[in-house]
């Protein structure tokens, strides 16, 4: 009897093990921050989560996706607008970060206020600006749709939606959203080589912005005052509103580079447009403060070739695999 | 070989006969197991002064009048102790007391017979491992309206309702309590000696709660703080042993 108690456990523990095609850590990157423990991917979950973040029923009218501000073909940002509707009432508007290897990603919003990607989807749904709806009407509203009983009973076992079994199928989806496939990730393959123009923006960003924009992800996770100017109109001051420790005023989370030709326009407040605009910023804008980064507070000097340089360093790390992705593209899943 | 060929082979090798047996196996041990355990009821009650607190209730209060629409807070990580060591620990413990819920007022725990205990222990409030897990079910499913949505981190206690105390024009009051994060950590232990009874009645003093506001000054507080800390700490005060 014992054995077959061992096998049932062995049975229990498969059905619910990861699929490891669904999620691969790329070579030479560190291990990813979520735990998957609590979540295992699933390909009918990671569906689940897929029709989810493309319905506009997770708004009140019925209007509003997720991907209405995270397109696929801007890596997941807002291409239309410069600031997308604030999250926070109280603070001004902020510009929709790009979805992108999330999975590595220990918190989310331009301050942190999030401190795990299932609770994420919480802040567009409730927000009134946004979605204005909330979850408990949301999963009452999806228990009545055929469509997702279906869905949640292939994902899960049981057709009944809650809100912990929402939330961690758009996590799901969220976390298939790998970017790495850049002409940066070949080159450091060795599959192909670099352009004499690319090597020496390189060589100028290991320099200048790779304390931040760490590689292979281009962030470091952490928070920085990079030095822009506040706008007295938003008068936002990122960290600072979660931690109140003056040490964090104006600090914002340092956002991966990958796909950044897609992503504008740029900062947390979407103030530029073009990547030109950014290296202007860091070489003759950078605003003093009791916070600035301590690698800014020296004149960065770049001539006009060696920003265009370090612009076309920027360009490699442009992943059209990922923008073009068949699974993270709108399922066009109708119900009725 | 993928996963699932291989569930449907040990599926196929398993046969319906063994699982029958191992049902009745389960079944059994349940059976012999139920003889040496005794059954502990935990009940919250909520009061003002020496009244049972009725929600939209009018109660007199101070110089005024109030009234309750709301009262919601976690309880969790219940333990029972002798001589200060730990005799009994509820697993997953958490639970969501409810006042326009008569259901989430009342916890039971399946205990070794004749275990004897002298202090329950239990956290006003969810741990900070817990709120930075992710999505969880149960009591602490999001939609159970105890989690904030534009920061992350659940609402330990919620209290809202009216009272001609307050200075704003619909009289409203409204305290969402609750923050994981130093130096805003709102958690509370609280600790009663009891004696070894099955139904032990814990009272919850909604008036001394309020008296530790000044609704005339502060009528809400919507975000972790040091003054939801504060507030926090005072409130676990408000729970005696009946
Ligand atoms: C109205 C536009 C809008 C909608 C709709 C929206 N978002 Fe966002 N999203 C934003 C903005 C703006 C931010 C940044 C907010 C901030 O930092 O305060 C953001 C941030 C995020 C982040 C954090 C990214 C990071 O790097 O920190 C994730 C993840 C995310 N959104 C996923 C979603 C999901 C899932 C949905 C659907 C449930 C959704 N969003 C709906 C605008 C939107
Ligand atoms: C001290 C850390 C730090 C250094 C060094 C740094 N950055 Fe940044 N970078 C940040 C932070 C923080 C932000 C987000 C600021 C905000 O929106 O308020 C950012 C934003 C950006 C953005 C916009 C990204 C987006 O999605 O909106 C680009 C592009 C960028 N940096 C490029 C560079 C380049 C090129 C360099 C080197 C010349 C560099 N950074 C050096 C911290 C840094």
């Amino acid at each position: 009897m014992k054995v077959l108690k061992y096998i049932f456990f062995i049975v229990i523990s498969l059905s619910f093990a990861q699929h490891d095609d669904l999620f691969i850590t790329p070579k030479n990157w560190p291990k990813p921050v979520y735990n998957f423990t609590n979540n295992a991917l699933t390909k009918s979950k990671v569906e689940l989560g897929r029709v989810l973040f493309y319905d506009p029923i997770l708004s009140k009218d019925n209007t509003i996706s997720c991907a209405s501000c995270h397109s696929p073909f801007s890596a997941f940002t807002h291409i239309d607008h410069a600031l997308s509707h604030g999250i926070h009432d109280s603070i001004g508007a902020r510009n929709s970060p790009a979805l992108i290897n999330l999975a590595w990603q220990k918190t989310f919003m331009w301050d942190g206020a999030i401190n795990n990607l299932d609770m994420q989807a919480l802040a567009p749904i409730t927000h009134k600006a946004e979605m204005a709806n909330d979850i408990k009407s949301l999963v009452q509203k999806l228990n009545t749709i055929k469509l997702y009983k279906h869905l949640f009973k292939d994902a899960f076992g049981d057709s009944i939606a809650t809100g912990e079994k929402t939330l961690k199928a758009i996590s799901q989806f969220l976390l298939t959203l790998i970017s790495s496939n850049a002409k940066y990730d070949r080159v450091m393959k060795k599959q192909e080589i670099f352009t004499s123009q690319e090597i020496n923006g390189y060589r100028l960003f290991q320099k200048h912005c790779n304390t931040c924009h760490k590689e292979p992800l281009f962030t470091t996770n952490d928070f920085a005052n990079n030095g822009l100017s506040i706008d007295t109109l938003l008068n936002d001051y990122g960290r600072f509103i979660i931690t109140k420790n003056p040490s964090d005023s104006l600090k914002f989370k340092i956002p991966t580079l990958r796909n950044i030709e897609f992503t504008f326009p740029y900062m947390h407040d979407g103030r530029f447009k073009k990547l030109s605009q950014v290296m202007t910023h860091y070489t003759s804008q950078i605003q003093s403060s009791k916070t600035l980064a301590s690698e800014l507070k020296q004149k960065i000097t770049l001539t006009s070739n060696e920003k265009v340089d370090i612009i076309a360093f920027l360009i490699t790390l442009s992943d059209r695999e990922f923008v073009f992705d068949k699974r993270f593209a709108d399922p066009y899943i109708k119900y009725n | 070989m993928t996963n699932y060929k291989f569930i449907q082979i040990i599926k196929q090798l398993l046969g319906k006969k063994y699982l029958a047996a191992v049902v009745f196996l389960c079944l059994q041990c349940a059976v012999l197991n139920s003889q040496n355990k005794n059954e502990i009821k935990v009940v919250f009650q909520p009061f003002f002064g020496s009244y049972p607190l009725i929600l939209d209730s009018t109660y007199v209060f101070e110089n005024g009048q109030i009234e309750f629409s709301t009262l919601k807070f976690y309880i969790s990580n219940l333990q029972f102790l002798k001589n200060e060591k730990i005799v009994f620990k509820e697993s997953n413990s958490f639970h969501l007391f409810d006042a326009s819920n008569i259901k989430s007022q009342n916890f039971t725990f399946t205990i070794p017979k004749g275990l004897l205990f002298t202090e329950l222990n239990f956290n006003f409030g969810i741990d900070s491992l817990t709120n930075t897990s992710g999505a969880m079910g149960g009591d602490l499913d999001p939609t159970k309206g105890m989690y904030w949505t534009w920061q992350s981190g659940y609402v330990n206690f919620k209290i809202e309702g009216t009272s001609s105390l307050c200075n704003n024009k619909r009289k409203e009051f409204q305290f969402h309590l609750g923050g994981y994060q130093f130096p805003f950590s709102a958690l509370q232990k609280i600790s009663l000696d009891v004696e070894s009874k099955n139904t032990l009645v814990i009272y919850v003093d909604v008036k001394k709660i309020m008296e530790t506001f000044n609704l005339s000054s502060i009528d809400h507080i919507m975000s972790p703080s040091s003054e939801a800390v504060r507030l926090s700490y005072l409130i676990s005060q408000c729970f005696s042993l009946k």
